[in-house]
């Protein structure tokens, strides 16, 4: 009898969050295992294993960088204000353009060739040109901001093109202006797809992160100190120390996004 | 009302009661012939009506025939490819508030409340924020949400929604209110609470209504007049007069002898080649 209280209830809020963080911890562990595994088999030191880099990342945490004399902290700070403003830069470039594309079928015509051009370059191909063509610290800027700038373009004008005509009707029948009807109608309908192009544009961004850090001591975050420890230092271990960190900050941001939007969504009453 | 029976062809007459002059709204030869690349489609062909202030009048006709692209045309949200729509007297060109919509699936901005729904067309307007608020409380209290003026729309029922869709509409003192299907999406029995209310609502005020339907039934219950349209392109090819006061009783023998005719002539509509 005791049975049917432990039983799995699909309804009840807290089974389903216990389940689901079961399984992302089995999950897990499975990431581990392999990695164990793997660096076992591997047995080189350019990939330690899980230990290793406990170890690594507990040093760096403790003593910092002997080489630049940073700490793990000054390298964080460095990334995440390199990152931070390219995402903002992004965010003040790519909205409003994004609205004005996908409002104007002229200016859409006139940009698509551009963007289409432009968009298949990758984001990283960008960092020796910036990195050596600007300067140490604009350049990584830059580099973020062409990685997060497409995804979330590409939303904002897709938010703007997918928008209920209906909406749009309804606010021309209430007397709405066509500048009344586009901020009052159609950027309010864009915020859940623009929450969403931020969302991958901000996964896009992590991943452009350690090129565009990789060549620039001056100014230097993980991603230098990812680059410093593979080829000056030789150690897989605070290599991979440096991937860890990473991971770390890009599942914060992304999941501080994915927070946000899930808010704005529920209160603005536009869940999918 | 069953001793009318026998009258109801006499008192139904087939033309507009009124001319263009003493009109509210004077519609006069309304064309409208969508083009696309490769294909022309005629929807409106030769629609004239002139409707009083204070008149309701729905347009029935076969789905597909063009009833919202009359009601489009008049509210300036689509261009007549010719005929001229006249509003007290003056040509109606592009949307605006005097002439206000009520949608089929409601079209209720999700972001706003329902209170803030209401003032959207008194915020365009620029009327200030105190009168606003007093306007629109108003209005949701006469449609019987006062409770809900805080509420998300999302979290209202179906009829709750066009509820709002109306007090939004209302609210700006349109000249006309057209209604596209404003109870389609609805169940049988809340369409016919929705309708009582709508007569009550109107009851307080002189709207003009033209209202677009399937149900004739709806159209007998509401109307002063009804407009039946033919197959596509849409003409009128009758109007009837509905002779009884309000409140209308739908058991009446009198209503469903009314109710098979134009039922009848719809049908036709639909079977004529
Ligand atoms: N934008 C459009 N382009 C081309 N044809 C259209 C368009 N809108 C409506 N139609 C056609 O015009 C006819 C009338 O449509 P509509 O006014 O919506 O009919 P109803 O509201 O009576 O059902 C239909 O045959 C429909 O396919
Ligand atoms: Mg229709």
């Amino acid at each position: 009898m005791e049975y049917s209280r432990l039983k799995y209830d699909e309804n009840n809020k807290y089974h389903r969050f216990s389940k689901s963080l079961g399984i992302t911890i089995v999950s897990l562990i499975l990431l581990l295992e392999i990695w164990w595994i793997a660096s076992l088999l591997a047995n080189s030191s350019f990939l330690p294993t899980p230990l290793e880099t406990w170890d690594a990342l507990a040093t760096l945490y403790s003593v910092g960088d002997p080489i630049t004399g940073k700490s793990m902290w000054q390298y964080i700070a460095a990334s995440m204000s390199t990152f931070l403003k390219g995402f903002v830069l992004a965010l003040v470039v790519a909205v409003p353009l994004g609205l004005v594309i996908g409002y104007s079928r002229i200016v859409r015509q006139f940009a698509n060739p551009i963007l289409e051009i432009l968009r298949p370059i990758a984001p990283i191909a960008w960092a020796p040109i910036f990195i050596y063509g600007i300067n140490y610290t604009v350049g990584p800027i830059l580099v973020v901001f062409i990685g997060i700038f497409f995804p979330l373009l590409t939303n904002v004008i897709f938010g703007v093109m997918k928008i209920d005509q209906g909406l749009i009707d309804a606010s021309k029948t209430l007397g709405a202006s066509k500048l009344q009807t586009f901020t009052k109608v159609m950027i309010p309908s864009a915020v859940p797809y623009t929450m969403n192009g931020i969302k991958v544009g901000l996964g896009v961004g992590w991943m452009c992160i350690v090129a565009a850090e990789m060549f620039a001591p001056i100014n230097a975050g993980i991603g230098y100190y990812l680059q410093e420890q593979s080829s000056v230092v030789g150690s897989g271990a605070g290599a991979f120390a440096a991937l860890v960190i990473i991971a770390i900050l890009g599942l914060l941001t992304i999941g501080l996004a994915d927070y946000i939007h899930r808010v704005i969504v529920k209160r603005m009453g536009m869940e999918e | 009302m069953s001793d009318e029976i026998s009258n109801i062809n006499e008192e139904i007459s087939d033309v507009d009661n009124c001319g263009c002059e003493e009109a509210q709204i004077c519609i006069k030869n309304l064309r409208k012939v969508y083009k696309t690349d490769d294909s022309e489609t005629v929807a409106v062909e030769d629609f004239s009506l002139n409707i009083r202030k204070g008149e309701l009048v729905t347009i029935v006709g076969p789905s597909g025939c063009g009833k919202t692209t009359i009601l489009r045309m008049i509210a300036g949200l689509l261009e007549p490819t010719s005929g001229t729509i006249l509003i007290d007297g003056k040509a109606a060109s592009g949307p605006g508030s005097d002439r206000g919509m009520v949608f089929q699936d409601f079209a209720l901005f999700p972001w706003r409340s329902v209170r803030r729904n209401v003032e959207f067309g008194m915020e365009v307007a620029g009327v200030p924020k105190e009168e606003r608020r007093t306007r629109a409380d108003r209005y949701i209290k006469l449609v019987g949400l006062e409770k809900f003026a805080d509420s998300r729309v999302h979290e209202l029922s179906g009829g709750m929604k066009q509820r709002v869709g109306i007090a939004r509409v209302l609210v700006n003192h349109p000249e006309v209110t057209l209604m596209d299907e404003p109870f389609g999406s609805l169940d049988a029995q809340t369409r016919n609470i929705m309708q009582v209310q709508l007569l009550r609502v109107l009851a307080k005020t002189d709207q003009t209504i033209i209202f677009v339907t399937h149900s004739v039934d709806e159209a007998l219950f509401l109307s002063d007049r009804i407009i039946i349209l033919t197959k596509r392109p849409a003409t009128i090819k009758e109007i009837i007069t509905v002779p009884w006061p309000r409140p209308r009783d739908r058991a009446d023998p009198a209503f469903s002898i009314l109710r098979k005719r134009i039922l009848v002539e719809l049908e036709n509509e639909n079977v004529m080649g």
